[in-house]
């Protein structure tokens, strides 16, 4: 078992390396302490299969290649090299093997989502092949991609974390203690794939848990003799290459390191942070953020509008073109036939839709489209620069317009439907595209990359936090809530006997007016009377 | 007065409904390529794409939605030749559909219900100079075509030319199904005809109907394979209707489709009887109407069926009210609806207040998002049901009692 624990610091200017501690001489081992150190967090865990209890390394073996995202939809501000986003929920990206079973996905599905998943309220899933969607792939010559999707929106892995706990820990105190830190993670990657025949599991913190003043204050312990533990606390320097990103700190490897180790590193990367462009010896975020909101009222045809400040709407680059990706599940629908018209796609500030796979059916109700849902692509607009400029506090908006699917019958007036945010980010030309996964932070299989060339690189707009700020939207962090109208069953009692004796009613005073005796017009007029 | 000269003047009203398409149609390409929102149909961007796939050598079907035989592809394939004007090719040759149809009628309205120019004319303008028939067919909706079809259909089994006949009612039903109904009052209809070789020539009907209406499958089949049964006659038996729509069944049919909520009580076995939905439709429009009025007038039996068939049927949208419009123009004259102005009055008021609650509640559902299905959307789909009910109970007393009138007048 491999563990690498990284901490970028935030403001590298508060840190001071006497906030790390190293102890080799601890009664519980070697140790390495940390004190209210702000820094965003990310945890590594490497196993082989044969670390894994033998019915978990089984479930991985199913598959060629399975990579899970879960991302919270609490929103947060990222800290480079941490700036990658899926939209919030549980992603599944995998390639099956010939011999994966048909259940298989539906069987891993079971281990995070409590219940019965042929129960209409919870995540779909009948069968790997009916439920998860084929990814489309531009680059299928250098493509690393995964063949399939799966989604469902989850707001936390905590079910998952404590299955895993019960059968995974077994009584290893440094067990329980790395999955209940894991479950307040805001993201969590698990990746798997049969030719390196080893498990990462990678979980994410923006920022120390608990009071913000606070920072971390922990302590790292070996978990056993044959483990190792690699220690990082970095911070980001700026770097004069524009496509590598430069870090400066200290590395400690546990046990072996008397002291954290200095070092300094520079890496090309595939998601590449949004800096202001301004200032090159201090490293600012860019002020560019997007929030997501629907038209109200929703009705049969919600709009999705992503909303940005104008003035910081200009491209990094003259390469970047600003795209979104969706991921919807399957009570929308996005009819792809709409996108084809440049007035209608400008009148919505989009430039096209570069990709839709998934459940695209425009007739299907939800209760027959077995598929999870779809993913889209959109290239957007970007303002004229007249705008930009003259417009220094507008917005700038551009519209998505799905359509919904009819929900099942049930006993209420509506059925809420969840919307996670989608993704933004600026697609730009990377030379050095090939180098990326010599990242040691590279992060793949996010659903997007795989529809762009090698030659990639994405500089990703943060999502605000400050949304739910149109009236009468239910909002609940980077999660929007669709109000679906839905056939009352409380008040559908006698629509069948209504329908049916109207039907009847009707039927035999035709029969009547074919047939009957015929006396003039007064029965003309009887006959509508009694209809 | 020049209104009542107008319609002495043939020329006239066929240059007015020309003219009426023509601006309609200038109109549509000037809001596509200013506006977002389109005046072309959605349809007519399935059929014009079905077109393209094609001329690639590909199978219309190749297209999401397209549910027509291919010949309508086919029919509009200069839509892939470049140029804007070619695009506008099939709303053209629609309206021009359009246009013939409406001088069919007048001719049929001159030769078989004896009116002179200036009563035909008028009565063949509730389809000529109709707005939303002219709308319709510039906006590019097939149904539009389907009128000439059908009028075509019409005046051949008036002239006794069974074997254009045949192949008209074979064509027509390919072309849409529906007007397979109109087979059983024309055959009932020909039972009436004088000559003595009325069998001969009831059979002859059959066969050239079947014949064409085979022919042409068995040719679509050898070309497009299944995919050509799937979509043009296969999804509309299996297809579920459930979302809003003015039918009756609408609101039973979504319920029926939704799966039930697990976890609760298995409630009592439904009787289905929706899926029972085609016994009154198809007794009334293709058995029992044909048997009771077909010898006494055919086009008004034509119109009964017609209206028969989109009242009860499982489904309705506004397209298919030209359905049965392309028949009014015959019964009208002498129809208890315009000789008794109360009755007329009322049938229409009542007939748009149908309308108007029904767009209504499916207003406030599709856009406001309110759940309307019960009880609003559903009472407005059966009042209005009814209403076309009690339309459907005139014109059928009237053409019941139609011998009697004529006869009445004749003496």
């Amino acid at each position: 078992m491999k563990q690498r624990i990284t901490y970028v610091v935030q403001n590298p200017e508060e840190f001071s390396p006497e906030q790390l501690v190293v102890n080799n001489e601890g009664d519980f081992g070697p140790s390495f302490t940390l004190k209210g150190v702000h820094a965003a967090k990310e945890h590594r865990i490497t196993l082989s299969l044969d670390e894994l209890p033998k019915e978990l390394s089984k479930v991985f073996q199913q598959w060629h290649e399975l990579h899970i995202r879960w991302a919270s939809p609490k929103p947060y501000t990222a800290t480079p090299p941490f700036t990658s986003r899926v939209s919030p929920g549980l992603h599944v990206f995998f390639t099956p093997l010939d011999t994966t079973p048909e259940n298989a996905l539906c069987e891993t599905l079971r281990s995070f989502v409590p219940g019965d998943l042929t129960n209409d309220e919870r995540p779909k899933c009948s069968s790997t092949n009916d439920t998860s969607i084929k990814l489309p792939i531009l680059s299928e010559r250098f493509s690393m991609s995964a063949s399939s999707q799966y989604y469902a929106y989850l707001e936390s892995l905590n079910y998952f974390i404590g299955r895993f706990r019960e059968s995974f820990c077994r009584k290893r105190m440094q067990c329980y203690e790395n999955l209940r830190q894991f479950s307040s993670a805001l993201y969590i990657d698990i990746d798997y794939d049969t030719i390196s025949r080893t498990v990462v599991l990678t979980a994410g913190w923006p920022r120390a848990t608990g009071a913000i003043e606070d920072g971390w204050d922990e302590t790292i312990t070996l978990p056993s003799e044959d483990a190792t533990v690699e220690i990082g606390v970095l911070s980001h320097e700026p770097n004069s290459d524009p496509e590598d990103i430069q870090f400066g700190g200290f590395l400690t490897v546990l046990g072996q390191d008397e002291r954290p180790k200095a070092t300094r590193f520079q890496t090309p990367t595939r998601h590449y942070p949004l800096l202001q462009s301004s200032s090159t010896a201090t490293l600012n975020p860019h002020p560019l953020t997007f929030t997501t909101s629907f038209n109200q009222p929703t009705g049969l045809h919600p709009t999705l509008t992503l909303t940005f400040p104008s003035q910081h709407l200009t491209p990094p680059n003259p390469s970047c073109k600003l795209h979104t990706h969706l991921t919807l599940p399957s009570a929308l629908f996005i009819d792809a036939y709409q996108f084809s018209d440049a007035l209608f796609l400008a009148s919505k500030n989009l430039k096209s839709l570069r990709s839709l796979a998934g459940a695209t059916d425009l007739e299907a109700p939800n209760w027959v489209v077995q598929q999870w849902g779809s993913a889209a692509l959109f290239q957007l607009a970007l303002p004229p620069l007249h705008h930009a400029s003259s417009n220094t506090q507008g917005t700038w908006n551009s519209s998505i317009p799905l359509h919904l699917r009819y929900l099942p019958a049930s006993a209420a007036s509506h059925t809420s439907v969840p919307v996670p945010w989608p993704v933004v980010f600026w697609a730009c030309r990377a030379e050095e595209g090939a180098k990326q996964s010599s990242n040691p932070f590279d992060r793949m299989h996010l659903g997007y990359e795989g529809l762009f060339g090698p030659k990639t690189r994405f500089m990703h707009v943060e999502p605000s936090g400050a949304s739910g700020h149109i009236e009468g939207a239910k909002s609940d962090g980077l999660v929007e809530w669709i109000e679906v109208p839905v056939l009352d069953t409380r008040w559908s009692g006698w629509v069948e006997g209504g329908t049916v004796g109207m039907v009847v009613l009707a039927f035999l005073g035709l029969c009547w007016v074919l047939f009957g005796k015929t006396d003039g017009r007064r029965e003309v007029e009887r006959e509508k009377k009694k209809q | 007065m020049a209104f009542s000269s107008f319609f002495r003047n043939p020329s006239l009203v066929f240059s007015a409904s020309i003219l009426l398409r023509a601006v309609f149609l200038l109109y549509g390409l000037w809001q596509d390529a200013n506006s977002p929102m389109k005046y072309t149909d959605i349809d007519y961007y399935v059929f014009t794409d079905a077109a393209r796939y094609i001329s690639r050598g590909q199978s219309p079907y190749a297209r999401d939605t397209y549910r027509y035989t291919p010949l309508l592809a086919w029919l509009i394939y200069p839509t892939v030749w470049p140029g804007g004007f070619w695009f506008s090719f099939g709303k053209i040759l629609f309206a021009v559909g359009d246009v013939a149809a409406g001088w069919m009628m007048f001719r049929i309205l001159k030769e078989y219900r004896k009116m002179g120019d200036e009563r035909a004319l008028k009565f063949a303008s509730i389809w000529l100079l109709n707005p939303m028939v002219a709308t319709i067919s510039t906006r590019g909706s097939s149904e539009g075509l389907l009128g000439v079809f059908v009028t075509a259909l019409l005046w051949a089994a008036l002239a006794k030319q069974i074997p254009l006949t045949g192949f008209l009612l074979g064509f027509a039903v390919h072309f849409k199904i529906y007007p397979f109904i109109y087979a059983a009052s024309i055959i009932w209809w020909l039972d009436d005809t004088r000559t003595g070789s009325k069998k001969h020539t009831r059979l002859a009907l059959a066969i050239y109907s079947l014949l064409t209406f085979i022919g042409l499958n068995i040719a679509m089949y050898a070309i497009y394979g299944w995919p050509f049964l799937e979509h043009s006659y296969f999804y509309h038996m299996i297809r579920i209707d459930h979302r809003h729509n003015f039918s009756p069944y609408n609101t039973l049919l979504y319920l029926k489709s939704s799966p039930k909520p697990t976890g609760l009580e298995p409630t009592a076995p439904s009787l289905e009887l929706e899926r029972l939905a085609f016994l009154p439709q198809l007794l009334l429009s293709a058995v029992f109407i044909p048997l009771a009025l077909a010898k006494k007038d055919l086009p008004s039996t034509m119109l009964a069926q017609t209206f028969a068939f989109v009242t009860f049927n499982k489904v309705c949208t506004s397209q298919y009210f030209l359905w049965y419009m392309m028949f009014l123009p015959y019964y009208l004259p002498d129809s208890t609806l315009l000789q008794s102005p109360s009755i007329g009055i009322t049938a229409i008021i009542f007939w748009i207040v149908g309308q108007v609650a029904w767009l209504q509640q499916g207003f406030q559902l599709e856009f406001n998002g309110y759940s309307t299905f019960v009880p609003g959307l559903w009472a407005s789909s059966i009042l209005f049901f009814l209403v076309n009910a009690g339309i459907l109970g005139v014109i059928i007393h009237d053409t019941k009692t139609k011998t009697k009138k004529t006869e009445n007048r004749s003496t």
